[in-house]
C-alpha cells in the first residue's frame, strides 16, 4: 500500500518548494519521517516545520556538503535514508547560440551531478548500515524526452535526459542491494518554475492543442506518482521513467 | 490505500469504483480483480473459461458489500464482447474502469515456422481483443460523461523483441500504441489510458516459456528458471501482486495526470 510509509526515513532534496515540497508533504501524510534538504537554511527550516520534518542544508553540487547533510538527516531521523527523492533542480531558458558555458555548467551541476551525489550518499548510508532495500526517485522532465524550439533550454534538456540515464544505471547497479531507482518526467506543472502561462493566451492554446488532458498538472499530482514509485506498491518497478504530463509525450 | 484515495479529487481521475477485468479467471487478471475488490471496487470478471464464475464467487465471498460477477466471453469475438460489457454495465450500474488483461502467449516459434492461423490467433486475442473491449467500454464511459480509466496489459516483449516471439511481441507493441491513440482520443473526456508492461512473471504463461527454454538449453526446468532469474536486476520473478499494485495506482487519482504511458513492471530488465 502506498499509504504505508510507517516510520520510513525519507529525504527530499529541493523539498522546500514546488514538486519537492508536495512530495515531502505527501510522504509525511503517509507516515514517513522526512528530511528536507535545501541550499538555504531558513527556507529549509521553515518548510520542514510545516510537515514536522527535519531540515538539512547543502548545495547539491558540493560533494562534501551533500555527504554531511545526508549524514545529518540520517542522525536526526534515527537511521539511514530509505527513500531518497531528488527534486532539487533549476530551469533556464536560452537558445543554443546564446547560451553561455557558465550557465550550461550550473544547470548540469545542480540537476544532474546533484542527483547523483545525493542518491550516492543515501545508498552509501544504507550499505554501510547493512540495510537491504530502499527507493530512489529522481525528477527528470518531459524536456528530457522531447525538444521544444519555442522554449529552448538545451542544457536543461540534456540534464534531464542525463537524469534518465543516471536512473537506469542506479537501477542496474543498486538492484543487488535491493534498492530500486526510478524517475518521473513532469510536463507542464503549476509551480513557480513554469513559464508556459507567462503568455496566458499562448499558454492556453498549448494546453488546448498539445496536452490531451487539456490542463496544467498540479505539484500534488506529480508527488502522488513519486510516492507510488517510492512505495512497496511499486516493489517490482525499477529503472523506469514515468511521464506525468497529461499525455503530452503521447502526441 | 491507493484505491481509496478520494477518487473525485480532480478531473482526470476515476469518480466511481466499477471495473471490468478481462482474463480474470486466474493468473495476473485474478490478482488484479482480487486487489480491486479488496480496495472496495465492484468488479466484473470476464474470461473465456467457465472457471471465471468460480473465481468471481470466491472473491464475492470475501467482500459481502461488493458486487462481483463472473462473465464468460471470448474477447476476440465482437458479439461476445458487446454482450459482456453490456451485462457488466447493467449489473454494476455503470462503469468507471477497465483492465484489459486477457491475452495468450502463443508458442515459442520462429517466424518461418509460424502458420498464418497461429499468428492471427495471438493478434486476435491480444490486440483485437483489447481493441474490442476498450471500444465497448469507452462507448459506455463517453455516454456516462464522468471520466474513467483504462489500463491495458502490454509486455516487456512489446518494448523489445525476442527470437521466437514475433506474434506475441507484435501484439503487445500494438497494445502500447493502441493505448497512446486511445489516450489522445479520450483525454478531452477525462478518461486516462495507460499500459502496464510486465516482465518475467511467476505465471503459467511464463513457466510454459521456461519449459521451452529448458528444452532448447537441454537443461532441467529449475536451471532454465534460474537462468531467467539471473538476468533480472531485482533477482526474482514478478508476482500478481506486483502487477496489481501498479494497476491499482493507475486507476486511482494518484495517477490523475498520467495518461498514454507504458509502465514497465519488470524488476529492471529493460534498462537500455
Amino acid at each position: 500500500m502506498s499509504g504505508a510509509f510507517e516510520s520510513r526515513r525519507a529525504l527530499v532534496s529541493g523539498g522546500a518548494g514546488g514538486i519537492g515540497l508536495a512530495t515531502a508533504r505527501l510522504l509525511a501524510e503517509r507516515g514517513a519521517r522526512v528530511a528536507i534538504l535545501d541550499r538555504d537554511p531558513a527556507i529549509s527550516r521553515d518548510a520542514a516545520a510545516t510537515i514536522e520534518g527535519v531540515a538539512v542544508v547543502a548545495d547539491v553540487r558540493d560533494a562534501e556538503q551533500v555527504a554531511a547533510a545526508v549524514a545529518q538527516a540520517a542522525r536526526d531521523l534515527g537511521g539511514p535514508i530509505e527513500v531518497c527523492v531528488n527534486a532539487a533542480g533549476i530551469y533556464r531558458i536560452a537558445s543554443l547560440l546564446e547560451l553561455g558555458p557558465e550557465e550550461w555548467d550550473e544547470v548540469l551541476a545542480i540537476n544532474l551531478r546533484g542527483s547523483w551525489l545525493v542518491a550516492r550518499e543515501a545508498v552509501r548510508g544504507l550499505v554501510a548500515a547493512g540495510v537491504r532495500g530502499g527507493a530512489i526517485v529522481n525528477i527528470s522532465s518531459t524536456a528530457g524526452l522531447i525538444a521544444d524550439a519555442s522554449e529552448p533550454g538545451a542544457h536543461y534538456n540534456a540534464s534531464k535526459a542525463g537524469v534518465i540515464a543516471l536512473t537506469k544505471q542506479m537501477a542496474a547497479e543498486w538492484a543487488p542491494h535491493g534498492v530500486r531507482a526510478n524517475a518521473v518526467c513532469p510536463g507542464v506543472i503549476e509551480t513557480s518554475m513554469l513559464r508556459l502561462m507567462d503568455d496566458p493566451v499562448a499558454g492556453q492554446t498549448y494546453l488546448d492543442h498539445q496536452v490531451p488532458l487539456g490542463r496544467l498538472g498540479q505539484p500534488e499530482e506529480v508527488a502522488a506518482v513519486i510516492v507510488f514509485l517510492a512505495s512497496d506498491e511499486a516493489s517490482y518497478v525499477t529503472g523506469v521513467a514515468v511521464p506525468v504530463d497529461g499525455g503530452v509525450t503521447s502526441i | 490505500m491507493v484505491g481509496h484515495v478520494s477518487r473525485d479529487r480532480r478531473q482526470g481521475g476515476v469518480s466511481g469504483n466499477r471495473a471490468i477485468v478481462t482474463g480474470a479467471a486466474r493468473g495476473l487478471g485474478e490478482a488484479v480483480a482480487s486487489r480491486l475488490v479488496a480496495d472496495g471496487w465492484h468488479v466484473a470478471l470476464v474470461d473465456v473459461v467457465d472457471e471465471v464464475e468460480t473465481t468471481a464467487a470466491a472473491l464475492a465471498a470475501t467482500a459481502p458489500d461488493a458486487t462481483v460477477v463472473g462473465i464468460v466471453a471470448d474477447v476476440s469475438r465482437e458479439n461476445d464482447v458487446e454482450r459482456a460489457v453490456t451485462q457488466a454495465a447493467d449489473v454494476l450500474g455503470g462503469l468507471d474502469a477497465l483492465v484489459n488483461n486477457a491475452g495468450i502467449g502463443g508458442s515459442d516459434t520462429p517466424v518461418v515456422d509460424t502458420s498464418l492461423d497461429a499468428f492471427h490467433r495471438v493478434l486476435d486475442v491480444n490486440l483485437v481483443g483489447s481493441f474490442l473491449v476498450a471500444r465497448a467500454v469507452a462507448t459506455v464511459l463517453l455516454a456516462q460523461g464522468s471520466g474513467g480509466a483504462i489500463v491495458n496489459l502490454g509486455s516487456i516483449l512489446g518494448q523489445r523483441g525476442e527470437a521466437g516471439s514475433a506474434a506475441y511481441s507484435a501484439s503487445k507493441a500494438g497494445v502500447t500504441l493502441l493505448t497512446q491513440a486511445l489516450a489522445l482520443e479520450l483525454g478531452p473526456h477525462a478518461i486516462r489510458v495507460n499500459t502496464v508492461a510486465p516482465g518475467n512473471m511467476a505465471t503459467e504463461m511464463h513457466w510454459e516459456y521456461v519449459r521451452d527454454l529448458a528444452a532448447q538449453m537441454d537443461v532441467g526446468f529449475d536451471e532454465a528458471r534460474d537462468h531467467v532469474r539471473s538476468g533480472i536486476p531485482l533477482g526474482r520473478h514478478g508476482t500478481g501482486d506486483d502487477i496489481a499494485g501498479t494497476v491499482a495506482w493507475l486507476l486511482s487519482d494518484d495517477a490523475s495526470y498520467v495518461t498514454g504511458q507504458t509502465i514497465g513492471v519488470n524488476g529492471g530488465v529493460v534498462l537500455s
